[in-house]
């Protein structure tokens, strides 16, 4: 039986990719399972799913802690997840990033693999430049270092299995396969992480620090520009704010607060004169 | 410069984690601009139990509670029994769960606030699914809509049931003040939050409350599709009190439910004789919302007395 554990971030399409390659596997007359973590889910947070692949009946049913295999959608999660935690001795870690990309670790008897399904996925118009959509490519990369499944069971699977646009993940598959790269790690090994243990609770309220610390602004992909000397103070686009992150000067005019700003677009989408725009987060100001 | 239509006081901080576009985070920032500092809100498990609580900060104002997922009613019955010993007469006592905590999961001790007459006000934010989790349908799910459990297919066309009509539980048990509120109209969702506020007994709002990544549509679109939602008919804004009921938007002329539907990835695969269907319940239901308007304005769907007063509270 191999034991593949996948960490993702919400839409990157990591339950998918378990599913898929459960799918593949039982046109190869094997038996898979497959199923996510149950937990919070958010566009943007991290998302774990687990697959088996057996050639008898699977009786194990729980979520899995040693892995053969763990297939790392987005590389920074290397860094702040547990990721390979339980990695057995001469699994493989198989990460969506450049080979040359900085902070790729691996314990010590693993191999590591890279590919760079962003790269794929983006050329071929899968998802969004914010959210590439990569379980594909990243499946064709498993496919060839590992052998779990064949890959022309795998090419069924997404045939029957992808929601939309079948021939662009077929090809994403391919490419994938196509440029898989395997190392034999030498890098430093991860220091282990202490299991955590609960502080005592304490006495009074447990959560005392206002939100408005915390910055959301990495959470955009896209900015509002306010072109204020259109602007007719009707205050819409403050009314409206899901973040609270516009407020009205003394003079009632709208200044983007843009440490919290999530780039939604709500304020663009209901500003009477269309006097707000939203602009590619990163591309110059006015 | 327009002036403010809303108090410019806010009691729901940045920095929470709702996804951008969140109208249930619309609405808990007009229920508190309604209800200010002197307030407690019960939450469970529920899209806000996570959007209010980055451990170790808190996006609310106001104090929280975080109870289980089936026990936001009975949670503000035993937070107002707590108050009232505490001589805290001044306190708005507040539940807000989702349409699955609430319609589904939490019906029971829903049922039983209203039925114990707790002086205090819930509401419940309809994203019509279980969106916490990643999209599985619920009790308030609408007919036809697509989410992880009710699949689109050769064989299944979203969900087969239609949605579950919360309103008619509640006012079954006859609350001093019910009504439904939409994050789109603002001034609206406020008036009835001071009225209900100044209130004394047990309160319920229902609030549609789009959400994009379960929605399926683009997060700039929120007001938008919140707006359709009314102005075609399927969420009808209005109120009830003592078992008077008046409609708050009134339209001469509902927009189609094709202009609602077809924002929405949910409900893409619908097909005209469906999209048909789904407007002629919409129309039956908004002629059947204007008698009931017309008959409790004569007196005739007072609710028949019962052994206690109605609107005493406990």
């Amino acid at each position: 039986m191999m034991e593949i554990r996948f960490w993702g971030r919400g839409g990157q399409g990591a339950v998918l990719a378990a599913e898929l390659l459960a799918q593949a596997a039982f046109l190869d007359g094997k038996v898979p399972q497959s199923f996510p973590f149950f937990g919070v889910e958010r566009r943007g947070a991290p998302v774990t799913a687990y697959a088996r692949v057996s050639d008898r009946p699977i009786e194990v049913r729980t979520s899995i802690a040693t892995p053969d295999v763990v297939v790392v959608l987005e590389h920074g999660l290397l860094a702040t997840m547990p990721t390979t935690d339980g990695l057995r001795e001469g699994g493989t870690v198989l990460v969506n990033a450049r080979a040359d990309d900085p902070g790729l670790v691996a314990p010590p008897s693993a191999r590591l693999a890279t590919v760079d399904a962003d790269r794929i996925a983006l050329e071929l118009g899968l998802g969004t430049a914010a959210t590439p959509i990569v379980n594909t490519a990243v499946l064709g990369a498993l496919v060839r270092v590992t052998g779990v499944v064949s890959p022309i069971a795998l090419d069924r699977a997404i045939e029957r299995v992808v929601p939309a646009r079948p021939s662009e993940n077929l090809a994403a598959c391919h490419a994938g396969y196509a440029g898989v790269l395997v190392r034999t790690t030498e890098v430093p090994v991860p220091t282990p992480r202490p299991s955590p243990r609960a502080p005592p609770l304490p006495e009074g309220p447990l959560a005392t620090i206002p939100s408005d610390v915390l910055r959301t602004a990495s959470w955009r992909t896209r900015r509002p520009e306010i072109r204020l000397e259109r602007c007719t103070r009707c205050n819409f686009c403050w009314k409206f704010c899901p973040d609270t992150a516009i407020a009205l000067d003394a003079l009632g005019f709208p200044q983007l607060i843009a440490e919290h700003c999530k780039g939604c677009g709500i304020c663009a989408a209901v500003c009477p004169p269309k006097t707000i725009a939203m602009v590619a987060e990163g591309s110059e100001g006015p | 410069m327009a002036k403010l239509t809303l108090p410019p006081e806010e009691w729901v901080r940045s920095g929470h984690s709702a996804c951008p576009g969140c109208a249930p985070a619309l609405a808990l920032r007009f229920l508190l601009k309604g209800l200010g500092p002197r307030t407690i809100v019960s939450i469970p498990a529920c899209c806000w139990t996570v959007i209010a609580t980055p451990y170790p900060t808190t996006a609310l104002g106001v104090a929280m509670l975080d109870t289980p997922i089936e026990s936001t009613g009975a949670s503000i019955s035993g937070l107002r029994a707590a108050a009232d010993a505490l001589g805290l007469s001044d306190l708005n006592v507040v539940g807000v769960a989702g349409d699955g905590g609430t319609a589904d999961i939490g019906l029971q001790s829903l049922s039983g606030m209203l039925e114990r007459r707790t002086n205090a006000i819930y509401l419940m934010y309809d994203n019509e699914a279980y969106m916490n989790t990643g999209v599985q349908r619920s009790g308030a799910t609408p007919w036809h809509a697509w989410t992880t459990t009710t699949p689109v297919g050769p064989r299944a066309r979203g969900k087969a049931e239609p949605k579950k009509d919360i309103m008619g539980i509640v006012l079954a048990h006859r609350p001093v003040y019910a009504a439904t509120v939409n994050p789109s109209f603002p001034e609206d969702f406020l008036a009835k939050v001071e009225k209900a506020r100044d209130l004394v007994g047990p309160r319920f709002f229902q609030a549609i409350t789009p959400c994009p990544p379960g929605w399926r549509y683009d997060s700039s679109e929120t007001v938008e599709v919140g707006s359709l939602a009314t102005e075609t008919g399927l969420f009808p804004l209005y109120e009830v009190e003592e078992g008077r009921l008046r409609i708050t938007r009134r339209y001469g002329r509902l927009k189609p439910v094709r202009e609602y539907l077809q924002k929405q990835g949910r409900f893409g695969h619908l097909t005209d004789p469906e999209i048909d269907a789904i407007q002629s319940r919409v129309t039956a239901r908004w002629e059947e919302l204007l008698r009931s308007e017309r008959t409790s304005a004569e007196g005739r769907a007072q609710p028949p007395a019962t052994d206690q007063a109605p609107t005493a509270a406990r």
